[in-house]
């Protein structure tokens, strides 16, 4: 008799089997090398990213024996070292949201058929963000990020740079701040009531 | 609109989507990984500024029981290289890792330090060299770009020193080297050291079983102590804390041996094999005391390969040639 089928694997689990198989570990690489690629994409364009999930996943197979196993979901595990693998290349980030400013029609990607819909009112905010994000402290950037566009929760960005989670509340309100301010700067109609 | 759906929308705006090709960094993890900052060489930059302050400190309060130090020794501004090492070759050190890893020639980490000690003596600066620095190395290393630890592997202290010379153009007066695992003698020679050990400790890696409390360890399980990896978080920053605590309860040990002249010269003599320079020991006397001040070069990734560095310039010059 064989024991039931486990719903699903976890990555901790995964991790966990990784020690003594080390092939095991790339299965950890097939659930989310995507969603690493897509967020790096968003940073620092396509090119660097491919580079960067493989160091991403080679960093984290080194360490996997320091992973704190009480952690089933590894993913914020794999934002944070993806963040700090980042951090290498702020000159280009920089410059990446720096270009959306210089060419405000066609930004580096296409964007989707519906954005042209929403009209100037759209390419002037995607302008002013990019002018906050350009200038935010790479701390605050990285917090703000790692929240908006990879939906972490703020324990979860906690825990992938390492710090309290009254930091990463205090960073984030700073970093939010700083970005209204900005939006409010050129146009005070988009300023949150 | 509020700026976290605005900016939700502009990453969606900038996202790509992984390409097919992306899998083929999937055989990437499994390749040997170079991390830029091995575990060995935070601990050892730890351990042997540790050492470096420690000696001075500890050879102050000797001062009663030494003898045949002149009360003034020379006073001259020096560059001093300081080599830590973790050989583990021999038989002292088999039991402490596989055969390869022992005897790799590129295997072996060391960590290099430039101090610079001034005529007056008030503040020395240490310059912490990163061992993964990619330089072109001086025949004695291959005459070949290199990471810079790989001359001290090459060619020794000698090469190491003519490496650092060519590199930072400072002249190098002094070499010390320091042998991570003479520890064990040393504090054999003390007799132990007292210390308490947080958690109860069984760590195959580091060849150490130790109960939680207050106890006495031997040399043996201070030094399984140092090498231990998996503790706590797991970070080196956890590790280095671990080993300062070690190194402060080993000074605390030496101040109260300090009424038993039989004790401190055992511990001077395995101290000495420890360590092993040209350097007047009156030197360390006089620069017990000093103010000590740590800096950095300032690196960035090799464009040869990122995960080697290369030292920033005008910046790294401008360092070294402060220390002129």
């Amino acid at each position: 008799m064989t024991a039931p089928p486990l719903a699903r694997v976890t990555d901790s689990d995964v991790i966990r089997e990784s020690l003594a198989e080390p092939e095991a570990f790339a299965e950890l690489f097939d659930r989310y090398s995507g969603m690493i690629f897509r967020y790096v994409s968003k940073r620092l364009g396509p090119e660097p990213a491919e580079d960067l999930v493989g160091e991403t996943f080679a960093v984290a197979f080194a360490r996997r024996r320091s992973y704190d196993q009480t952690y089933l979901d590894a993913r914020p595990w794999l934002f944070g070292i993806a963040t700090k693998l980042v951090a290498r290349h702020h000159r280009s980030e920089a410059a990446r949201y720096r270009a959306l400013l210089r060419s405000p029609q066609d930004g580096p990607v296409e964007s989707p058929a519906e954005r042209v819909a929403a009209g100037v009112s759209a390419q002037a905010a995607r302008r002013r963000l990019a002018t906050a994000l350009a200038v935010l402290p790479k701390r605050d950037r990285d917090a703000l990020l790692l929240y908006a566009w990879c939906d972490l929760t703020y324990e979860e960005v906690a825990r992938a740079l390492d710090i309290p989670v009254g930091t990463v509340r205090s960073r984030l309100n700073r970093a939010r701040r700083k970005v209204r301010a900005e939006l409010g700067e050129t146009n005070p109609l988009t300023e949150e009531a | 609109m509020d700026d976290l759906t605005m900016l939700r929308d502009l990453g969606r705006e900038l996202e790509n989507e992984p390409p097919a090709r992306l899998v083929r960094q999937r055989e990437r993890v499994f390749r040997k990984p170079r991390p830029r900052l091995g575990w060995l060489t935070i601990s050892l930059a730890a351990l042997a500024t540790a050492v470096a302050i420690a000696v001075p400190a500890v050879i102050a309060d000797l001062r009663p029981v030494l003898h045949g130090i002149p009360a003034t020794a020379p006073r001259t501004a020096m560059n001093v290289l300081l080599v830590g090492s973790d050989t583990r070759e021999g038989p002292e050190n088999a039991r402490y890792g596989p055969a390869l890893s022992r005897t790799d020639a590129g295997g072996r980490s060391d960590t290099l330090l430039v101090a610079h000690i001034p005529a007056d003596r008030t503040r020395i600066s240490v310059v912490n060299i990163p061992r993964d620095s990619l330089v072109e190395l001086p025949r004695c290393g291959g005459g070949r770009l290199g990471m810079i630890n790989s001359a001290y592997n090459a060619g020794g202290v000698a090469c190491a020193r003519e490496t650092v010379e060519k590199l930072t153009g400072l002249r190098v007066d002094h070499t010390v080297e320091i042998d991570f695992a003479g520890l064990k003698g040393v504090v054999d020679a003390l007799g132990g050291v007292e210390f308490t050990v947080p958690e109860d400790i069984s760590d195959r890696q580091a060849k150490l079983e130790l109960k939680k409390g207050r106890q006495v360890l031997n040399g043996e399980q201070a030094l399984g102590w140092l090498r231990l990896r998996h503790l706590g978080d797991g970070t080196d920053l956890a590790r280095i804390k671990r080993q300062q605590a070690l190194m402060a309860a080993m000074v605390g040990q030496v101040k109260r041996s300090l009424d038993d002249p039989a004790k401190i010269k055992r511990f001077l003599d395995s101290a000495v094999r420890m360590v092993r320079t040209d350097l007047d020991p009156s030197v360390l006397y006089t620069v017990a005391g000093s103010e000590v001040k740590f800096l950095s070069v300032p690196v960035g990734p090799h464009s040869e390969d990122p995960n080697r560095l290369r030292w920033l310039q005008p910046d790294a010059q401008k360092l070294f040639d402060k220390l002129k």
